[in-house]
């Protein structure tokens, strides 16, 4: 009962970060039609941030700020200066655009920072466990699921309550409609990179936890799995993102727990065989957005 | 019929002299270089020869297709794995590979061999993924390219005793030389630039172009994706196996995502869209890797000593790839080949045909276009509900109704772009119930769209010969480009033949997208708005053209417009929908002095005002 317990804990954890990762891509695409690949990047530049942070001084607290706040302003200036010039571009040009962008950002933080991993300290208080009834659970991983939890929770009424999460899905519907309706195009944007910030800044951090180091090709793996979720998930749709980074979640975690041993160095082989048999019987992913043919 | 003459059938005679100069311009001076040129320099030829082949494997699915693969460099790691395997010294692999089964470490075999048996294991894999991806769209299916890289690439890892894991694979016998390079390079360019100009690449391109109107000129775009993509498969499976027996040392690592970086930006910034864009990206960044190599270590520039920058490569790699996409988006090349900068005269011309020649398809039976009860809801919403009509071949039904009556909905239902709720469509007795659209247009159903959908980047010559070779299988390209010429000119518009579609004024454009329509040899043809946007000339010369198709083809024609004096003056009947219900149906007459349909259309108080007019 315990290990399942358990390994179901730790399939939420790493499914809310995926989630989390997913959400932020699938924002920017339904609004722009780009997948970005620089999003890995957003998560390394939190990293840093922390880490730069903690050398300066600050508070700990104060740290994870600053890594969501760098992330935030990187996204910001990606779009700015980036993805701007191409925005009426096919996805295709989108797509190689922002894989060129990425090289040269984790190049630059590699000449400029370091290729190696630089350490973050993990502040004690989150090092041990919490009791809850009769179980132990590790609080980074209590942690990690409520702020995810929170984060989607927030994203949800931002999405539900506010004009301009109104706004932002009516742009994810339907970009040029909701122009026409005048909504401002350089606004919702912005606002779909910042949202994607925010979100790979948090993922970011759920990672640092697990992690403890920080080193250019972090984001690298984390959101080519997101990427993967997304597209699980159905393009474009932000619930399909979040259900897609889930599963995988979950698909992974159990694969890690049950995978006899001789086949466990094919754990990443193996999830991802498995998303894309469910592409097979789901080709516009498992919650698609309607498109419609006219 | 011998081989012979199916091959010549079914090649793209006209692309042979472009095809022969572009492979004889890299073969050339690679030839030389194997004659007269010292050691380093054959093996930078080599190298490109080998890179060249893998751009092409790449070039022919995701130019062709216009979905970016990420995936193919997974097979070039295939190829290399399995030949270097199959080649290797017994003695090395008892001690390297010591998993191996004992009939793999005993046996050493040829280049060939080993190939052809690393091409079986890559087309295996190609085939198993390649039937999920097609059938995704373009931007998912290349993020599930990209799984593919990392499936490949952990399992070669993961599989250490079997492979060497991450360590590197050493001691594979040097088995390609430059010759061997130069021979397979110009198969590998003909067959590339011949695929393009095929008919299987014609409709790939369609699909590439615009999907719905590709499905709906009867083109099956996932099965020609699969094509090309086992196709692609192939030459990097082949480039892979190169590779290892060329530089006779490998690792899991060199087929990832730095190799697949390079190949891409070969591939984008020659021009993704044609051959030789993709031979020329890859001389470019060839020599721009040449020559950054050289400077990473640290170099000095007038007197300034610049320190060793990590990762150079990558950087100028990606700065190419971005000063070619915010320029002109589509590579030095665009879509052309070495064929356009060919003199005139070296080209061949196709002939105007003196006189339009009406052929009408062979009657296979249904005469009727029948819809029962058909019903399509959005969850609550419903957008046609509980519709009954019937076309018959050689008549012309009009479909009108204020704006959202659900005209559009109803002719997505009949041609298979939209699934009916429930209701049923049938030609004759045989259902069209839940068949695919492409699979609709082959049994007999030409469609135009509301918003023109052609294929943007392909010729107007191209683009009805896309849709006549559904419908004429088996006939060679030739033929069909003779079938599609005389249609042109039958719409007279064969003077566009050679334009790029997407260049053309909107009125020539409708019409080039009617000729479409009529290749696939409908017996119904179903038309949303061909008038709209037309002035009163335009407008009576598509009018004239349909009254002409009707009778000389026998087509049932099943139109949607909003211009009354058009709908009026051309259909035998006309069926009214209203807030996705039938109101309606009759003579032209008898519809204009119906109440409910003057209701419909100008509210109750005004239809009252225009009845008492009237």
């Amino acid at each position: 009962m315990d290990i399942v317990l358990q390994q179901l804990l730790n399939a939420v954890a790493l499914g809310g970060t995926y989630a989390l990762l997913a959400l932020g891509l699938a924002i920017v695409f339904s609004v722009m039609g780009l997948i970005n690949f620089a999003h890995g990047e957003l998560m390394t530049a939190t990293g840093y941030g922390i880490f730069f942070g903690i050398a300066a001084g600050f508070p700990f607290i104060l740290s994870l700020g600053m890594g969501v706040g760098l992330a935030v302003v990187l996204a910001l200036s990606m779009e700015r200066v980036a993805f701007r010039p191409i925005r009426r571009a096919s996805p295709t040009i989108m797509l190689l655009t922002s894989f060129a962008v990425s090289t040269i950002l984790h190049t630059l933080m590699q000449n400029l920072i370091s290729a190696r991993p630089k350490p973050i300290p993990i502040p004690d208080m989150l090092a041990g466990a919490v009791t809850i009834g009769a179980h132990q659970i590790g609080t980074i991983q209590v942690l990690s699921i409520v702020i995810a939890a929170v984060s989607l929770i927030g994203l949800t009424l931002f999405f539900r309550a506010t004009l301009l999460g109104i706004g932002m899905r009516a742009a994810a519907e339907d970009f040029d409609v909701a122009r026409l309706m005048g909504l401002n195009a350089n606004r919702v944007i912005a606002v779909a990179f910042a949202i994607s910030g925010v979100l790979a800044g948090i993922a970011g951090i759920l990672w640092l936890f697990q992690r403890g180091s920080v080193d250019p090709l972090m984001g690298f793996v984390p959101v080519l799995k997101a990427f993967i979720a997304v597209v699980l998930g159905g393009m474009g749709s932000l619930v399909g993102a979040v259900a897609g980074g889930f599963i995988l979640g979950v698909v992974e975690v159990l694969l890690r727990a049950f995978l006899p041993d001789a086949l466990i160095s094919y754990r990443d082989a193996i999830s991802l065989s498995i998303v894309i048999a469910i592409l097979y019987f789901y080709p516009d992913g498992i919650i698609p957005r309607r498109e419609n043919i006219r | 019929m011998s081989f012979g003459s199916t091959l010549s059938r079914a090649i793209a005679v006209d692309a042979v002299p472009g095809a022969a100069l572009l492979a004889g311009l890299v073969a050339l001076p690679c030839l030389v270089i194997a004659l007269t040129g010292s050691g380093a320099l054959v093996l930078t030829a080599t190298n490109f020869l080998v890179m060249l082949i893998a751009v092409l494997g790449i070039s022919l699915f995701s130019g062709n297709s216009g979905i970016i693969s990420f995936g193919n460099v997974a097979f070039m790691a295939i190829g290399a794995q399995v030949s270097a395997t199959l080649t290797l010294p017994p003695a090395i692999k008892t001690a390297n590979l010591p998993l191996l089964p004992v009939f793999l470490q005993s046996i050493q075999l040829d280049f060939w061999s080993a190939t052809a048996a690393a091409l079986i294991v890559v087309i295996i894999v190609a085939l198993a993924s390649g039937l999920a991806l097609v059938r995704m769209s373009p931007t998912s299916a290349s993020i599930a390219t990209l799984g593919l890289l990392i499936i490949v690439n952990s399992i070669i890892v993961g599989a250490q005793g079997f492979t060497r894991g991450s360590q590197a694979m050493y001691g594979v016998p040097k088995l390609v030389g430059l010759p061997m390079a130069v021979g397979l390079a110009v198969v590998a360019i003909i067959a590339t630039r011949l695929y393009r100009d095929s008919v299987t690449g014609i409709r790939l391109r369609a699909g590439r172009d615009n999907d719905a109107a590709a499905r709906a000129c009867g083109i099956d775009v996932p099965a020609e994706r699969l094509r090309a993509w086992v196709a692609g498969a192939i030459l990097s499976g082949l480039a892979g196996a190169m590779f290892a027996h060329m530089l006779t040392v490998f690792s899991a690592k060199s087929f990832y995502f730095d190799l697949t970086f390079s190949i891409i930006a070969m591939m984008v910034v020659g021009g993704m869209a044609s051959v030789t864009g993709a031979v020329s990206g890859a001389v470019v960044i060839t020599v721009l890797i040449e020559i950054l190599r050289r400077l990473e270590n640290g170099f000095s520039l007038g007197g300034l000593q610049v320190p060793q920058i990590f990762g150079l490569t990558q950087v100028g790699l990606s700065v190419a790839i971005l000063v070619i996409l915010y320029g002109g988006q589509t590579g030095l090349l665009g879509f052309r080949e070495i064929d356009s900068f060919l003199p005139k005269s070296w080209r061949r011309q196709r002939a105007l045909p003196a006189a339009a020649s009406a052929q009408a398809r062979a009657d296979d039976g249904g005469d009727v276009l029948s819809v029962q009860k058909l019903t399509k809801s959005y969850g609550g919403l419903v957008a046609v509900s509980d519709v009954s009509l019937s076309v018959r071949r050689g008549e012309i039904v009009g479909l009108i109704g204020p704006n959202g009556s659900g005209k559009t909905t109803l002719l997505g239902c009949i041609a298979g772009t939209h699934a009916a709720t429930s209701g049923d469509i049938r030609i004759g007795t045989l259902s069209l119930n839940g068949l695919a659209p492409h699979a609709i247009a082959r049994l007999g159903i030409g469609r135009t769209f509301q918003t023109v959908r052609l294929f943007a980047n392909m010729t107007v010559l191209e683009n009805v010969t896309a849709a006549l070779a559904d419908a004429e299988r088996g006939s060679g390209l030739d033929a069909l480009a003779g079938r599609a010429m005389d249609l042109l000119a039958e719409m007279g518009i064969a003077e566009l033949s050679g334009h790029i579609a997407g260049t053309l004024a909107y009125g020539q454009q409708r019409r080039v997208e009617i000729a479409r329509a009529v290749a696939v040899s409908p017996a119904f043809l179903l038309l949303d708005e061909p008038t709209a946007g037309m002035n009163d000339v335009e407008t009576g010369v598509i009018l004239a053209t349909l009254k002409r198709l009707v009778a000389e083809r026998n087509i049932g024609l099943l139109i949607v417009d909003h211009d009354m004096k058009l709908i009026m003056s051309l259909c035998d009947r006309i069926v009214v929908l209203n807030k996705g219900a039938l109101i309606a149906e009759g003579s032209p007459d008898e519809i204009q002095g119906n109440k409910n349909v003057q209701e419909a259309y100008l509210g109750r108080r005004h239809a009252r005002l225009a009845g008492n007019q009237a």
